[in-house]
């Protein structure tokens, strides 16, 4: 079924990032193989240029590598893998920084706050993990 | 490429294209939008030359239309043009008899595609399926460039999904396809281009994605800007 795009952002970029969080949560692993393009762009209902805009990207990141004519893998190189986690991560953090910015909070009270939720979060989710 | 510059057209006193120009590209889906009567039909039958023009030029492939490069090419308009007496298999042995370019194994691969039935009269199929049996005879068509329009008008949700998956699959890879609508939404992500146009004007036209990365804008954005200024 064709996800839901934010409409504002490069839809070529939410592809690359879509892969980024698949491969940092090891559902896809070194050396596994990507769809086709052609495949993807049909599952997703984007553009097949998009498509094609994305995996060059993720092969200029080294996160794909092509041999020949053969699909593309994701790359089993340990260290970009490891990049990929902390790009993330670090994205994420930064967003939830911003929003929290202008709320005036202390770090104390963010980091309580935060172990909190996380844990709340895990019990919650891990009752439901059938998927 | 398919080249318009400069088009006019008028019926009677009323200019319905005036100075249209733009191009779309092979190997792109490129989608003319603007409100009814702002001249998408008219700059498609004017391509297709079913209609006369005034003033402009239109190229395809750099070349005017000729009878060569008529066979480049192929429209699909909004209504079936297919006697409602035939079936699906004598509209497509019709189209065999008048086209050299007509591709059996693609239709026969379209058909099964949409899940339509050859023995079906096209009097008795659905509106959507009939827009489904529209899109099928000219996209079984070997051609470069493939003219549409408003495939996705009056049509359930379901049929427009599959309609749209058509654009994401081989059956229009390396082609050109210039699409009009009047409703982006549907297809927002599946086009590379979109052109903006209003009283046989084109007001913008724009890479979407290069839209999306440059301005942080949707193609609905920029139309809101563009006609509601």
């Amino acid at each position: 079924m064709p996800e839901i795009f934010n409409q504002r952002e490069p839809v070529y970029l939410q592809v690359v990032r879509h892969f980024k969080e698949k491969i940092a949560a090891g559902e896809l692993r070194p050396g596994e193989e990507m769809p086709s393009r052609r495949e993807l762009a049909g599952n997703l209902g984007i553009n097949p240029n998009t498509v094609q805009r994305a995996y060059k990207r993720m092969e200029e990141e080294n996160l794909l590598y092509t041999e020949g004519n053969m699909p593309s893998k994701i790359t089993e190189d340990t260290n970009v893998l490891t990049q990929v986690r902390h790009e993330l991560m670090l994205d994420a953090v930064e967003t939830f920084i911003a929003a929290v910015k202008p709320i005036g909070v202390s770090l104390e009270e963010l980091q309580t706050k935060v172990e909190e939720q996380f844990l709340l979060e895990d019990v919650q989710t891990g009752g439901e993990k059938n998927d | 490429m398919i080249e318009v510059k400069q088009v006019e057209k008028r019926f009677g006193r009323k200019k319905v294209l005036n100075g249209m120009s733009f191009t779309a590209n092979k190997g792109e889906i490129t989608c003319l939008i603007g409100i009814n009567g702002s001249g998408k039909t008219t700059v498609l039958n004017a391509i297709m030359n079913l209609t006369p023009i005034k003033r402009g030029e239109i190229l395809i492939s750099g070349k005017p239309l000729t009878k060569e490069t008529y066979e480049k090419i192929a429209f699909i308009p909004d209504a079936i043009t297919m006697m409602p007496s035939m079936t699906i298999q004598q509209a497509m042995d019709f189209m065999n008899d008048f086209y050299t370019t007509w591709n059996q194994g693609r239709a026969t691969e379209i058909l099964n595609f949409f899940k339509l039935s050859s023995k079906d009269k096209i009097a008795t199929l659905s509106k959507g399926n009939t827009a489904k049996v529209n899109m099928l005879l000219g996209l079984a068509l070997d051609v470069d460039y493939l003219l549409m329009d408003e495939p996705f008008s009056g049509i359930d949700i379901f049929s427009r999904e599959q309609i749209a998956a058509v654009f994401t699959s081989h059956l229009v890879e390396n082609r050109g396809v210039l699409i009009t609508t009047h409703e982006i939404s549907d297809i927002e992500h599946l086009i590379d281009k979109a052109v903006l146009i209003e009283n046989g004007k084109v007001l913008t036209e724009f890479n979407a994605e290069e839209m999306r990365e440059e301005k942080g804008k949707s193609v609905v954005d920029v139309m809101r800007e563009v006609y509601q200024p």
